[in-house]
């Protein structure tokens, strides 16, 4: 009898009851302690992006897009600026690594236009900042593999192949010696003089390329 | 994780059907509360019957409170989800006209059908004029579109407008819906009863 009396009563007041239940976990979500959420892309897409292998371009592949006057490539160079004013590579745009995020390069990076192909003397420089732009979900990524020193060792001065190499390699070779000429140093013989070092010294053309608009994103879905 | 469709974990064929069972879902609610009848849905503004204030506020409390509490535990992306885009007075005078509607004709779009469902005749004019009113509104809205399109603030949300942590908008929006309610009790009881 008194507990069918204690529902009665409970089911008297479930109104208010409701009610302190919805302030409550409305109250819940102010109380809550706040953290902060990842940015950019998914860690799964990111860690899939770095391990695939078309993050990478390789010396060839620019040196024949470069030969052909691509428009839709963006060289940047991720070196500090010392460096870049030694040798760059044509066409290039200086962005050292700590300024990658400064507010007047942003628009070069963050874009949909251009593939951006970047490079260092290695891949290290370039690599940590494509890792900051995937991260934050910057599209057409690129690293030039090997850097510069690669840029050197193949299109600068290429391996003359060994007599038993397939014919591929050989046109390979013809072609890397005839971009090495195109871009203005010459070929060094490895053949003849395999010690010698050569310093690439050359005064960049800078060209300036306009800074791509940023797109308005349309929405998704609908109701 | 969520929201399930966009991040592949249903398959986006199941969209339609998906949506078909949930309108299913929404259209026995709406009978089952009652709210087929037009004299249930007049009553918020005699004052007789709050059931539909209730009903709509809760859900809508009842939903925010619901995502906010999954997009904490990482359940849904609430930067996902899509925002209806604000035409700001196309909206304003949309809504008068769409209220004298509620009012004249005793039921909203969604009801309306259900009135139709269960066999009303004044559903089924009600669903006529609506239709007769998408076709004007369809037909003249070459004329409309700069109106329209004029007052487009893009998928704002209240968030965004007034810069306040969402979590205190939706505590203040319950507090707002919890005194609603009370003060709907209240002019009930002052009113005179209706029995329908």
């Amino acid at each position: 009898m008194s507990k069918k009396y204690k529902l009665k009563r409970l089911l008297v007041r479930r109104y208010q009851i409701l009610a302190a239940i919805l302030f409550i976990l409305a109250a819940g979500l102010v109380l809550l302690p706040k953290y902060k959420k990842n940015e950019g892309v998914k860690p799964e897409l990111f860690v899939k992006n770095a391990i695939s292998s078309e993050r990478y371009i390789n010396t060839d592949l620019l040196a024949d897009r470069l030969v052909n006057q691509d428009p839709s490539i963006l060289l940047i160079d991720t070196r500090p600026e010392k460096e870049f004013n030694e040798f760059a590579l044509p066409n290039a745009i200086n962005i050292p690594l700590k300024n990658l995020l400064d507010e007047n390069y942003i628009e070069y990076i963050d874009q949909d236009i251009y593939d951006i192909i970047l490079y260092s003397n290695d891949s290290f420089y370039a690599d940590q900042a494509w890792m900051i732009g995937n991260r934050l979900g910057y599209k057409n990524l690129y690293v030039l593999k090997g850097g510069l020193n690669e840029w050197f060792n193949t299109i600068i001065s290429p391996k003359y192949p060994d007599e038993t190499m397939p014919k591929e390699a050989f046109e390979l070779y013809s072609f890397r010696k005839a971009a090495g000429m195109y871009f203005g140093i010459g070929v060094i013989d490895t053949k003849a003089n395999p010690i010698e070092k050569a310093v690439a010294k050359k005064k960049t053309p800078k060209k300036v390329k306009p800074k791509p608009k940023k797109k308005k994103r349309v929405p998704e879905g609908g109701c | 994780m969520g929201p399930l469709i966009p991040n592949g974990i249903i398959p986006e064929d199941w969209n339609y059907i998906i949506a078909i069972l949930i309108g299913l879902a929404f259209g026995y609610i709406l009978e089952a509360s009652g709210f087929s009848s037009s004299r249930k849905l007049a009553g918020v503004f005699y004052g007789y019957d709050f059931a539909v204030l209730k009903v709509f506020f809760t859900s809508a409390v009842v939903a925010v409170i619901g995502l906010y509490y999954m997009d904490y535990l990482n359940w849904v992306d609430i930067s996902q989800l899509y925002v209806h885009p604000t035409y700001l007075w196309a909206a304003i005078i949309g809504g008068m006209i769409m209220g004298v509607g509620f009012l004249a004709g005793g039921f909203c779009p969604g009801t309306s059908l259900c009135a139709v469902a269960i066999g009303k005749i004044d559903g089924m004019v009600f669903t006529l004029g609506l239709i007769i009113g998408i076709f004007i509104f369809s037909e003249s809205f070459s004329a409309l579109e700069p109106f329209f399109e004029g007052s487009n603030l893009g998928n704002i949300t209240l968030v965004d407008t007034l810069g306040i942590s969402p979590y205190w908008i939706i505590f203040v929006f319950t507090i707002i819906a919890l005194v609603a309610f009370a003060f709907s009790d209240w002019v009930r009881s002052k009113v005179k009863k209706v029995f329908y």
